[in-house]
């Protein structure tokens, strides 16, 4: 009974993760680079519920749309700015494409810390909760309120992305355009709209799960570092570019945290995380031909 | 003892054969022509020879010595040297260093390596662009650049993956020539293009491939008319 | 660009001599400790920034982690005397040992890596490094730090000539390398791999042995800075402490010499500067790298470079002739 609390609260947690690691992935399919600024728009989202519903003293479901709104931005203000000239054309000989996105993006998440650190403080605010109701029980198991109500907005959030991905026409020019961009912009979808729609889905969706998490996690500068770093986890787990990938490596990885923490280690359960990137990485079949390639 | 020989050699990319059964052998101071449709396979067969994928059944061998098993590094000091088909030089490196890695990493004494050096990038018309960037060049310099690194090492095999395509015919003779200039000098050369036309006249024997197999192996011309080679390629090529 | 100009000298390219030169007489004209102190923490972020740009600027590793051999260094000689009284003089060779074979096995496992999955590997390797040695109280009493000792009693005005010859020490080494055999190799496999192996470069070999050199750089930078701060404390690892070392080469310029020389005293400084009217100094930092990326990726050195290139008009065209105007 105890193994399925653990097993249901892991589950509940991946769903959180798999939420922050699919726009990871998708920016990745279509422009094959990483995203270290990506834990930030998690930040921003987080921020932006606490701080609107302290501010505003409205319903805090009002601030869910506003935090998806505020990560939405900021990634769009990142593509527009500093992502753009790497598919148009880019040129110099100094600096090689993959070597810009790495320091640029890294850039920008040690910006977007700071600033929150200069603009708002490094204190942490708490945000409040969707549901004030303490313990709910859910059959046998006993749940959080907001975390059960929270828990159920992230899974509709993931079926809506699901959906939209397979079957809407944008949807279908986001998986053309991670397949073969110059084909796809052959014939005729316009790459940069393609661009833009992902980094403000991957902002938005990393946000909404900074501002659902914020009564437990809180709202810092430095709080977007760990969900990044897990969900770079998750994405080399799930197959990088690949969404389903990312939902179940999610999945997988909440629940091998839930039993890893008790069974394990308290203190070092994010070390797992870590290791598992590495093995995954040094493991994972990448190359030039599509299989694993040959060590040089 | 053949220079190089592939002996049922197979490969399979995800469940598609691309490679069925590729034997064929490569004697000392030749100058072979692998053509072939494309997708039949060549740059492939390329790769595994020079260590880049496994394969999954058969051997390469050089000089009767097994290399397939072997990393790029390793086969390149054997002697063996190769260009791909986007040449690949090094951007932020000059002309000359570029010429120099292969010199430096077979352990070419680094005078006796300027000298070829000199000679070399002269007779490619790179020379006034010796300690210029990489990053500089044309499209038809960097392969040329690609094209001379090849022959820093004095290698006894050369393997050309497309050193015709998407070049200006000017660029197109200096390759020409150079090759019938080393390879009168006897190095050997198996060339993979596309066009019939330099192939026709460049090779003296020609290997044809499709569908991951040999279908003709022998003089230019016997293959050229060979119905199975016009079937399979020809018909799309000329 | 020339890239065999800047090999002429025989230790050390001019421009690090003459960085070098300048550094020698600073403890002259800076005379409060205060100010003396803030060079002594320019010199050890110089030894990690030139220990990173040799990683990621000249073999083209973006890793993430020069902070975490830092703290390896730091925390081996920390740990050693705090708990066996053993001397920084044995601690800290030891520390460089400790991060050169740790940075040996990092880059193993980065072998098989492209671009970003390196820096990923980086980061999550400097976190298990962090985690781990916060969490060992018994050993390294975790956040509280460990006492160490200083070096012998040296002052301020010491410790910056025992960091300076680090640094020398460090950078000579670097430009030996690089104007190597080794030095072609390295640059080689950074442009391409693939080409890199097919031409002979056993890459493998090569990457390991920088990923090694430089974290033992890192080492010993950590190694000195303990035994000047006097504390072993895991916030000499964090990933902030990593992206100030980049911050450094990226803005002084990366793969040139004197980019990461520069740049750690223009970013100290500079830090400085912002500290005193109340800015957080890695904001303004963080927007110089984007904008260098951005616009100058040659960084403040780079363009320097660019701008004393001179026209080139071909004399006669020989090898020879070429080697001679760019130096042996």
């Amino acid at each position: 009974m105890f193994n399925l609390e653990l097993f249901i609260n892991g589950i509940m947690t991946g769903a959180f993760y798999a939420v922050i690691a699919i726009g990871l992935t998708l920016i990745f399919g279509i422009l094959k680079l990483v995203n270290f600024a990506h834990g930030e728009y998690y930040m921003v989202g987080a921020y932006a519920y606490t701080l609107f519903a302290a501010a505003t003293g409205l319903s805090p479901w009002l601030g869910l749309p506003v935090a998806v709104a505020a990560g939405a931005a900021i990634a769009l203000v990142m593509e527009r700015l500093l992502m753009r000239p790497l598919y148009q054309g880019y040129t110099n000989w100094r600096m090689m494409k993959d070597e810009y996105a790495i320091i640029v993006t890294f850039g920008v998440s040690l910006f977007l810390m700071n600033l929150a650190t200069q603009v708002i403080g490094p204190e942490a605010y708490q945000g409040p909760e969707l549901l004030q109701r303490s313990r709910i029980f859910v059959g046998p198991i006993l749940l959080g309120g907001h975390r059960l109500v929270s828990f159920a907005v992230a899974a509709g959030v993931l079926l809506l992305v699901l959906l939209f991905i397979h079957y809407t026409p944008q949807g279908q020019q986001i998986q053309a355009v991670a397949q073969n961009r110059f084909g796809a912009s052959l014939a005729g979808i316009n790459t940069a709209r393609v661009s833009q729609w992902v980094f403000a889905m991957s902002g938005g969706l990393a946000a909404l799960a900074g501002g659902l998490l914020s009564p437990m996690y809180l709202a810092h500068p430095m709080v977007g570092m760990l969900p990044a770093t897990k969900s770079f986890v998750i994405v080399v787990l799930g197959g990088m570019g690949s969404v389903a990938g990312s939902l179940v490596g999610g999945l997988i990885m909440g629940v091998l945290e839930a039993f890893g923490a008790v069974y394990i280690s308290y203190q070092y359960q994010d070390v797992f995380g870590f290791i598992l990137l590495i093995l995954v990485l040094m493991l994972r079949p990448w190359g030039l031909f599509g299989e694993r390639a040959r060590e040089l | 003892m053949s220079l190089l020989r592939f002996d049922g050699v197979k490969k399979q990319f995800m469940g598609r054969t691309v490679l069925a059964d590729i034997s064929f052998a490569v004697e000392p101071g030749e100058l072979v022509g692998l053509i072939g449709p494309n997708g039949a396979g060549k740059t492939t067969m390329l790769n595994i020879m020079t260590g880049y994928l496994p394969l999954d059944g058969g051997a390469v061998y050089f000089q009767d010595r097994r290399i397939d098993n072997l990393k790029p590094f390793q086969i390149s000091r054997l002697g063996i040297r190769r260009t791909f088909q986007l040449s690949k030089n090094f951007p932020r490196l000059s002309v000359l260093d570029n010429c120099l890695v292969a010199s430096e990493a077979a352990g070419v004494p680094r005078d006796v390596a300027l000298q070829r050096a000199e000679e070399i990038l002269a007779d490619l018309t790179l020379l006034r662009l010796a300690d210029r960037p990489a990053a500089e060049l044309s499209g038809g310099q960097q392969k040329l650049l690609e094209f001379a690194s090849c022959f820093m090492t004095d290698p006894q095999l050369v393997c050309l993956d497309e050193p015709f395509s998407a070049v200006h015919p000017d660029i197109k003779r200096i390759i020409f020539e150079y090759i019938q200039k080393r390879n009168a000098g006897g190095t050997t050369f198996l060339v993979i293009d596309h066009d019939v036309a330099i192939m026709r006249e460049l090779c003296r024997r020609l290997v044809a491939s499709s569908a991951g197999r040999i279908i003709a192996d022998g003089p230019t011309q016997e293959v050229l008319q060979n119905p199975k080679v016009v079937d399979a390629y020809l018909v799309s090529e000329v | 660009m020339n890239t065999r100009r800047k090999f002429s000298g025989r230790f050390l390219d001019p421009a690090s001599t003459a960085i070098f030169a300048v550094a020698a007489v600073l403890p002259l004209l800076v005379q409060q400790p205060y100010w003396q102190g803030v060079l002594v923490v320019a010199l050890y972020y110089g030894i990690m920034a030139v220990a990173w740009n040799l990683l990621a600027g000249f073999a083209g590793q973006f890793t993430l982690s020069p902070a975490a051999f830092s703290l390896l260094g730091a925390y081996t000689s920390g740990v050693l005397n705090f708990h066996y009284g053993l001397s920084p003089a044995v601690g800290i060779p030891l520390g460089v040992l400790v991060a050169g074979l740790t940075g040996l096995l990092l880059g193993r496992i980065s072998v098989r890596m492209r671009g970003p999955y390196v820096s990923l590997t980086s980061v999550a390797f400097l976190h298990i490094v962090s985690i781990v040695i916060s969490n060992s109280y018994s050993i390294t009493r975790g956040d509280l730090g460990l006492q160490v000792p200083d070096l012998f009693g040296l002052s301020r005005v010491g410790y910056f000539y025992v960091f300076l010859a680090a640094l020398v020490l460090v950078q000579v080494l670097v430009y030996q390398l690089l104007r190597s055999r080794a030095g072609l190799f390295i640059q080689a496999l950074r442009d391409d791999e693939l080409a890199a192996a097919s031409r002979g470069v056993d890459v493998t070999r090569w990457k390991t042995v920088v990923f090694g050199i430089s974290s033992a750089m890192c080492g010993l930078a950590g190694g000195l800075y303990v035994h000047f701060i006097r504390l072993a404390s895991p916030e000499i690892g964090t990933i902030l402490q990593s992206g100030l070392v980049v911050t450094m080469a990226v803005v002084g310029g990366m793969a040139t010499l004197a980019g990461p020389l520069i740049g750690a005293f223009f970013i100290q400084v500079a830090s400085e500067a912002l500290r005193a009217i109340g800015m957080q100094h890695m904001l303004v930092f963080a927007l110089l790298v984007i904008l260098s990326v951005r616009f100058f990726p040659g960084g403040l050195w780079g363009f320097v470079e660019d701008m004393l290139r001179k026209p080139r008009v071909p004399a006669e065209p020989t090898v020879a002739a070429a080697r001679e105007r760019v130096g042996p």
